[in-house]
């Protein structure tokens, strides 16, 4: 086993507009794993990128031991033993274990497949990653952390040097992160350089060697694991914010217009509580997997509930639908703004007009005047950019896409608005635009549900947080008497 | 400044090539109508052009229909069956009825009205079991098929019913209006339905809707739209044009004959394509398919004019088919 050394000097990459990673100096050895943190749009994904060979850097080179690369495609990066396992899975569920590692490349004997040697290859592949899989097992048959330990098996056959596992535990459940750490060292125990990006700080004193910190394109820290607290990685990840604060003369009213009672589903949320005022932003917090988004998807009746009611404006609903919720007044932006919020197909003046169409509508006759001035007013209020209303939706950007599905809502003069994430992949500009949204539907007196993982951006918006643990509300806090590191702390308690 | 003159110029290209691939089918016709018209001896009399309606017409009622169904992103196979068991009730009705002494009218609209039940239930049990259990639409229509054309052959005892309608039946299919060389029958229903659809789908609520189901079902149903109802509403119509155009065929030939519409389901598919609709759900127009029914018309009227032997027919409408699907997946990625 020989070693090995991943460097970068001076890495730079620009963007039109923003610098997405500034001078970055960093190493990696092999055998060690090297956790790679950082909040959303910190640069850690593009730096993944350029080592990948995804993305060329602006300024600045990289080495592999003395050597310097130079890719112009992933597939030249994988040629040269750096493999990225991403968290879309890329495995095929009706294929063996031997089949999905060995895809496009079973070993041949007399122009047949040489089963017995897929089979063996795969078992020693499987023995140095220390995990018991039977090579010939459907892969959808495994769970959730076998698939993931499959992916990295496939990696691992391709001999390489580096591998760079993309927020790996993200779909896993707690005991089987476990099972996944195990694999994770074993890799590292083969001589790989195993780079870790995650998000999830628990997890780095269990599997990281090193941990290096990136923060708005900057690297802000490069250390040993044994060197730091928890506390110090959350200072450099989030760093002095600036928090803007909310409008002052944004109030909640002290009515209740909506009040959740023992809304329960099996598996996700149990016995949730809680009151909506009239004219409030209340925010719930909660990692990934908290049961935040399917709590407001049950609210709104997208799934099903199995206990429990929401009552609006003293109207009670025990099964609920979203057609049942638009005529009560209520709107829901998905978490998916592309599968769920819009059709991607269709134009933009279609899209801002969907929820609202029995309004815009004469009975079941179509009112094309008045849809068209639906749309045009909300492009004007929004500050949608566009070319032409008649556009395919799929040709506006994230935040100018989200805008509209926020629109196709305001469309419809909402008393209560759902929203799930609607700041995920939009830039920051774009972001303050739609908190000065919901601040003045707030203003209007249309009461607001917001979720987002980013806890600044809670602080920042809402009069009252809900923190959400494991599918229960666990804590309610006034954002004005905490900060974003003791938030992320109440997120986060009970799950080391 | 090059640059810019050479942006703008490769702007209005694209522009000019959207707009072709836009009006693909409708620029075809012409030329088609053009060639043929000083290719082929008699193609551009009205007797010739009454003769493609009339041939058509059954078949084109019932891609409006289709045009409505794929543009949710179903499909409806059985509707060929519905076409041979709606001309098999009806001649029952009035066989079986009037043997038990009722008056000969009376009997064959009550055997339509049946028909028209039958319809509207064929087309919920579709939307309905589509929606709930998630079954492909393929499959549950496909099983449809089977099913009603097996009860036509059942109902008839597999033989041709013949000469039981009354005489305005029998003009229902092979009557014309204004006379001799008038307008036939079927190609005024064709019209009307055309009319119809358009309107639907254009111009209410539930034509929106469809789109939208079509576009993407679960951004449709998250919006509140009510996609069970959607795709009801939309099985439903197809199913009664499906049954509409039953009586037509019967009463030309005045037999109710359970085979009849046997295979229709993919010439009705075929010109509902070539028309422009994506398989795909979300995108067609109704026009598009009124242009390509008459284009597939055209198409086997004119080789049949210049001698062309149906096997030749077969392959050139297959070649016509593919190069028009072809178009216009072009064009989405060129809007896109």
């Amino acid at each position: 086993m020989s070693d090995f050394r991943i460097r970068t000097e001076h890495i730079t990459k620009d963007y039109p507009g923003t610098r997405a990673l500034e001078d970055i100096n960093v190493s990696f050895d092999s055998g060690r794993v090297h956790a790679l943190v950082g909040k959303n749009g910190s640069g850690k994904s593009t730096l993944v990128k350029i080592l990948a060979g995804a993305v060329k850097p602006t300024l600045g080179e990289f080495y592999l031991n003395d050597e310097k690369l130079h890719f112009n495609s992933t597939s030249e990066a994988y040629a040269r033993g750096i493999i990225t396992v991403y968290q879309e899975m890329s495995l095929v569920p009706g294929l063996s274990v031997a089949e999905n590692i060995f895809l496009g490349r079973l070993p041949i004997k007399n122009k047949v497949i040489d089963w017995r040697k897929a089979y063996q290859m795969t078992s020693l592949l499987l023995q140095q990653m220390k995990v018991n899989i039977n090579p010939r097992e459907e892969v959808g048959r495994l769970s959730m952390w076998q698939w993931q330990v499959v992916e990295i098996t496939k990696a691992l056959s391709f001999n390489p040097k580096v591998i760079m596992l993309d927020e790996p535990t993200s779909a896993l459940a707690q005991n089987e992160v476990q099972n996944l750490f195990e694999a994770v060292r074993a890799l590292r125990d083969q001589g790989v350089i195993v780079i870790y990006i995650t998000h999830k700080l628990q997890e780095l004193p269990k599997i990281a060697d090193t941990v290096t910190v990136l923060r708005d394109g900057r690297m802000v820290g490069n250390v040993q694991m044994s060197e730091v607290e928890h506390k110090d990685i959350i200072n450099m990840m989030f760093g002095e914010v600036r928090i803007q604060s909310r409008p002052k003369d944004i109030k909640a009213q002290d009515e209740a217009i909506m009040e959740v009672r023992g809304l329960s589903r099996e598996g996700w949320y149990q016995e949730v509580n809680f009151k909506l005022k009239r004219g409030e932003v209340l925010g719930i917090a909660g990692m990934l997997g908290s049961g935040r988004t399917e709590l407001v998807r049950g609210i709104f009746g997208a799934d099903p509930v199995d206990q429990g009611e929401v009552v609006i404006e003293g109207k009670t609903y025990k099964s609920a639908n979203p057609i049942k919720m638009v005529l009560a007044g209520v709107g829901l932006t998905p978490e998916d703004r592309k599968s769920q919020g819009l059709i991607l197909i269709h134009s933009i003046r279609d899209n801002l007009c969907y929820a609202s169409m029995n309004i815009t509508a004469k009975g079941w006759l179509e009112n094309k005047r008045k849809r068209s001035a639906f749309a045009e007013k909300q492009v004007k209020e929004l500050g949608i950019r566009l070319h032409s209303l008649d556009a395919l939706c799929e040709s506006l950007s994230g935040g100018n896409q989200q805008k509209v599905v926020v629109g196709n809502w305001l469309n419809t003069s909402p008393k209560i608005m759902l929203y799930d994430e609607p700041t995920r992949g939009i830039d920051v500009n774009a972001k303050q635009q739609i908190f000065e949204i919901m601040w003045a539907e707030a203003r209007k007196g249309v009461s607001t549900v917001f979720i987002s993982t980013e806890l600044e951006e809670l602080l920042e918006v809402c009069h009252r947080i809900l923190i959400m643990r494991h599918g229960r509300i666990v804590a309610e806090v006034n954002p004005d008497t905490l900060n974003t590191n003791e938030l992320y702390e109440l997120c986060m308690r009970g799950d080391e | 400044m090059t640059t810019i003159t050479a942006g703008r110029l490769t702007f209005n290209r694209r522009r000019v090539a959207i707009f072709f691939l836009d009006h693909v089918i409708e620029i075809f016709l012409i030329i088609l109508i053009v060639a043929l018209t000083f290719g082929a001896k008699g193609f551009l009399t009205w007797a010739n052009w009454m003769n493609i309606f009339r041939a058509n017409s059954l078949r084109g009622i019932i891609a409006f229909g289709m045009t409505m169904v794929i543009i949710a992103k179903l499909i409806d196979l059985s509707i060929g069956s519905t076409v041979g068991l709606a001309g098999v009730v009806v001649a029952l009705a009035c066989r079986d009825l009037t043997a038990a002494g009722m008056n000969l009218n009376i009997a064959c609209i009550i055997g339509i009205i049946v028909c028209f039940l039958g319809a509207i239930a064929i087309g919920w049990f579709h939307g309905f079991f589509q929606h709930k259990t998630g079954m492909p639409a393929f499959i549950v229509t496909l099983a449809s098929l089977y099913a009603l054309q097996g009860l036509a052959g059942r109902l008839s005892g597999g033989f041709p019913i013949a000469n039981q309608f009354p005489a305005w039946f029998n003009q229902l299919g092979g009557g014309r209006v204004g006379g001799q060389n008038g307008v036939p029958i079927p190609a005024v229903v064709l019209i009307i339905c055309f009319l119809i659809l358009w309107f639907i789908m254009d111009y209410t609520t539930t034509g929106r809707a469809s789109y939208a189901v079509g576009g993407n079902p679960e951004s449709a149903r998250l919006s509140g739209i009510n996609v069970g109802k959607t795709k009801i509403i939309a099985f439903i119509i197809i199913q009664i044009m499906a049954v509409i155009s039953g009586f037509m065929l019967s009463g030309q030939v005045m037999s109710g004959t359970f085979t009849f519409g046997k295979g229709w389901e993919l010439d009705v598919i075929a010109a509902v394509v070539v028309g422009g609709t994506s398989f795909d759900g979300g995108v067609g127009k109704v026009w598009g398919t009124l242009i390509g029914v008459i284009f597939m018309g055209v198409i086997s009227n004119g080789m049949t004019l210049l001698n062309f032997d149906p096997y030749t027919q077969n392959i050139v409408k297959a070649v016509i088919m593919f190069l028009a699907v072809l178009l216009s997946s072009y064009r989405a990625k060129l809007k896109a």
